[in-house]
């Protein structure tokens, strides 16, 4: 019997899930409580800008289900070059949280900001910078969102006893489909979908702390007893040699080209550069209490990422030596759980990766809710709606949003990692120019943002597209070399220009074109640049105030 | 309206600066130093014998990863204990926006 396969037989592991659900479900109902001031909106979106440093510094450790799941099949799969893969981490709290953390924690109370459209509109006063902001967001949140639904699912099926559907479905209904994996879906939506709905931003949060310290307790707890039971970290590496090949010990990793050196320069942009880019990750600098949280919270995350993924990477080449020659490297995490720590223990370990993709999910589900309700309906159809409508309206979007995507998940997709990482990227290649640009440079204008946004986006998802049918199938066999033999061997493969993942890429290209539009378009409105970079007395208006009293300009 | 840039403007722009070059160190470093000594490559075959360990680790994992890895944490404590500014990042215009939305509404 297969190890991961054996679960089902473990019902500790199903306790701890479920006590995992319902802490889950008590976390939003006390955050619905936790918020009582301020306006519905900054309270449910933003969680009234009261993040303090735990909350920012773990919330922003950039974990979902593939950081559990398929991180570890990595390491075991390729060996020690997956610790380059993911060496960027040692710099991304400062990249990630200090680079852009204080003018984005700025700009989003000058301008009253809630959401990322709200922070694109108002910095740069176009309202079709913040639509397109809207589409983008939504475009790729969703994208990812259907395999993070898939990816809860799927954890579910294993938990759950295997005699389930027998109780929820007839035998012909059980023959013909994956009954198991559907009750598993309909578990997880109910789930995250009631406790963010109910808790809002705060719920969000709050889970997202939750499972990071479970997740960090899980890693302590396997580390010795992982170690203990490989002989040693130098002997799993010559077992995981003598089964693979010399290239689990060095780069460019164990059978194939998986992270040849310019992937490797590469994976320094992909986590600590796009991750500033990332929606969720600028709502966080939207949300943070002051600038000393944001420094405590960076040292925090440096902490974390120290304690959780150097020891993940020698767990799981340690894995090698205490299960050699798996047949499937993604079941290494449950298997090597079942086999080293007791039913309990792997109970709480198992309920680490439930969690991460609970609190991914919420977060996102969110951003794409507030989108709709504050950015679509509220900007562009009405207004004048009452603080209890939009309220109504934000409940009745998010299980919109989660219901739709979990019907669109009832077929799930394969390679959850790899449809992660398209998507960072591209909201990276759309997001993090304007961004950066608008926080610090006066000159920069809204067509030269809308001009990153679209180029970015498009060389990102046109190396996609190159990667999925290849040069030859688009007649550009005689230009562009075939790329097949380096990176993943299957899945979502992009074409990698000259070696290059399309992260760097779609950045390359946002940045130039953020610079030449904005060369190329009319200067910005001076009074709005003065509001936004200027020292100002503390009763000037916010730049949309000015737009509707342009009076206000001369006093 | 006054001309001179507000200080959160600067104190942010220069501690980017120093981040952004922090980032390149980092990326030079480790890159560089796994590329020449953790490589395979045409002309230089590695196999068990090269592996020297050091904790358990392949020396190339320990020097060019764990090694910055540890530079960058002393790094981040320092810059981000003591030399990042504890800047006011000013009062929160939301309610103020919000309003802003509504009229703009009614004015249409």
């Amino acid at each position: 019997m297969n190890k991961a396969a054996a679960i089902h037989a473990q019902p500790p592991t199903m306790i701890a899930l479920v006590l995992f659900t319902l802490i889950s479900l008590a976390l939003g109902v006390i955050a619905n409580f936790a918020g009582r001031k301020g306006s519905f909106l900054e309270k449910y979106f933003l969680g009234n800008r009261s993040l303090g440093p735990f909350a920012v510094a773990l919330t922003a450790a950039v974990m979902s289900g593939g950081t559990f799941m398929g991180f570890p099949s990595l390491v075991y799969t390729f060996g020690w070059i997956v610790g380059l893969w993911i060496a960027s981490y040692m710099i991304a709290p400062l990249t990630v949280l200090g680079a852009l953390g204080k003018r984005i924690g700025q700009l989003s109370r000058k301008t009253g900001a809630v959401t990322l459209p709200d922070f694109f509109r108002e910095r740069f006063g176009s309202p079709s910078l913040g639509l397109l902001t809207s589409i983008l967001v939504m475009f790729f949140l969703c994208t990812n969102l259907v395999a993070q639904f898939s990816a809860g699912a799927r954890i579910m099926k294993i938990v759950l006893p295997s005699s389930t559907a027998e109780w929820v479905f007839t035998d012909d209904i059980i023959a013909s489909s994956d009954t198991s994996y559907l009750i598993g879906l309909a578990i997880f939506t109910l789930t995250v979908v009631a406790y963010t709905t109910y808790g809002g931003f705060l719920a969000a949060i709050w889970t997202d702390v939750f499972q990071s310290i479970i997740m960090a307790v899980g890693v302590m707890l396997l580390l010795p007893l992982a170690l203990k039971a490989s002989g040693g970290l130098h002997h799993a590496t010559l077992m995981g040699m003598a089964q693979t090949d010399p290239g689990f010990a060095f780069g460019p990793g164990a059978l194939r080209s998986f992270h040849p050196i310019t992937l490797a320069i590469s994976f320094f942009f992909m986590w600590a550069i796009t991750g500033m880019g990332q929606p969720s990750t600028m709502v966080r600098l939207m949300a943070f209490r002051d600038s000393r949280t944001l420094r405590y919270s960076i040292i925090y995350l440096t902490i974390y990422n120290a304690i959780v993924y150097i020891p993940l990477i020698f767990i799981f080449v340690a894995a090698r030596s205490i299960l050699p020659n798996l047949g499937s490297s993604d079941d290494v995490m449950p298997s090597l759980v079942i086999t080293l720590a007791n039913p309990y223990v792997a109970g709480l370990i198992l309920a680490a990766p439930y969690g991460a993709v609970l609190s991914t999910v919420s977060g996102w589900l969110l951003i794409i809710s507030s989108g709709l309700v504050h950015d679509l309906y509220q900007r562009f159809i009405r207004p004048t709606a009452s603080e209890r409508e939009i309220a109504w309206a934000s409940y009745t979007a998010t299980i919109a949003v989660g219901l739709i995507v979990a019907i669109v998940a009832m077929h799930p997709p394969d390679y959850l990692q790899l449809i992660v990482v398209f998507s960072s990227s591209g909201m990276a290649a759309a997001f993090l120019m304007p961004g950066l640009l608008g926080s610090f440079w006066r000159r920069m204008t809204a067509t030269g943002a809308i001009a990153a946004m679209i180029s970015g986006v498009l060389v990102t998802v046109g190396l996609y597209i190159i990667g999925k049918f290849g040069p030859d199938a688009l007649g550009l066999g005689g230009i562009l070399p075939d790329t097949t033999d380096i990176g993943p061997a299957k899945g979502l493969r992009p074409y990698y220009l000259f070696g290059f993942d399309p992260c760097v890429w779609g950045l390359l290209a946002s940045l130039i074109a953020g610079i030449v539009g904005s060369l190329l378009s009319r200067p910005p409105d001076p009074a709005r640049v003065a509001l936004l970079f200027d020292l100002q007395p503390p009763d000037a208006p916010a730049p949309a105030t000015l737009d509707l009293h342009p009076e206000l300009k001369s006093s | 309206m006054s001309r001179d840039t507000d200080p959160v403007v600067n104190n942010a722009r220069r501690e980017a600066v120093i981040i952004g070059l922090a980032w390149l160190a980092s990326t030079v470093y480790s890159c560089g130093y796994c590329y020449l000594f953790g490589y395979i490559r045409t002309g230089r075959p590695l196999g068990p014998d090269d592996v020297h360990p050091v904790l358990g680790m392949p020396s190339w994992f320990f020097w060019g990863v764990i090694f910055p890895w540890g530079v960058c944490s002393v790094f981040t404590f320092w810059f981000a204990g003591w030399f990042m500014a504890d800047d006011d990042l000013g009062t929160d215009h939301t309610p103020e926006l919000e309003q802003d939305i509504r009229e703009g509404g009614l004015h249409e």
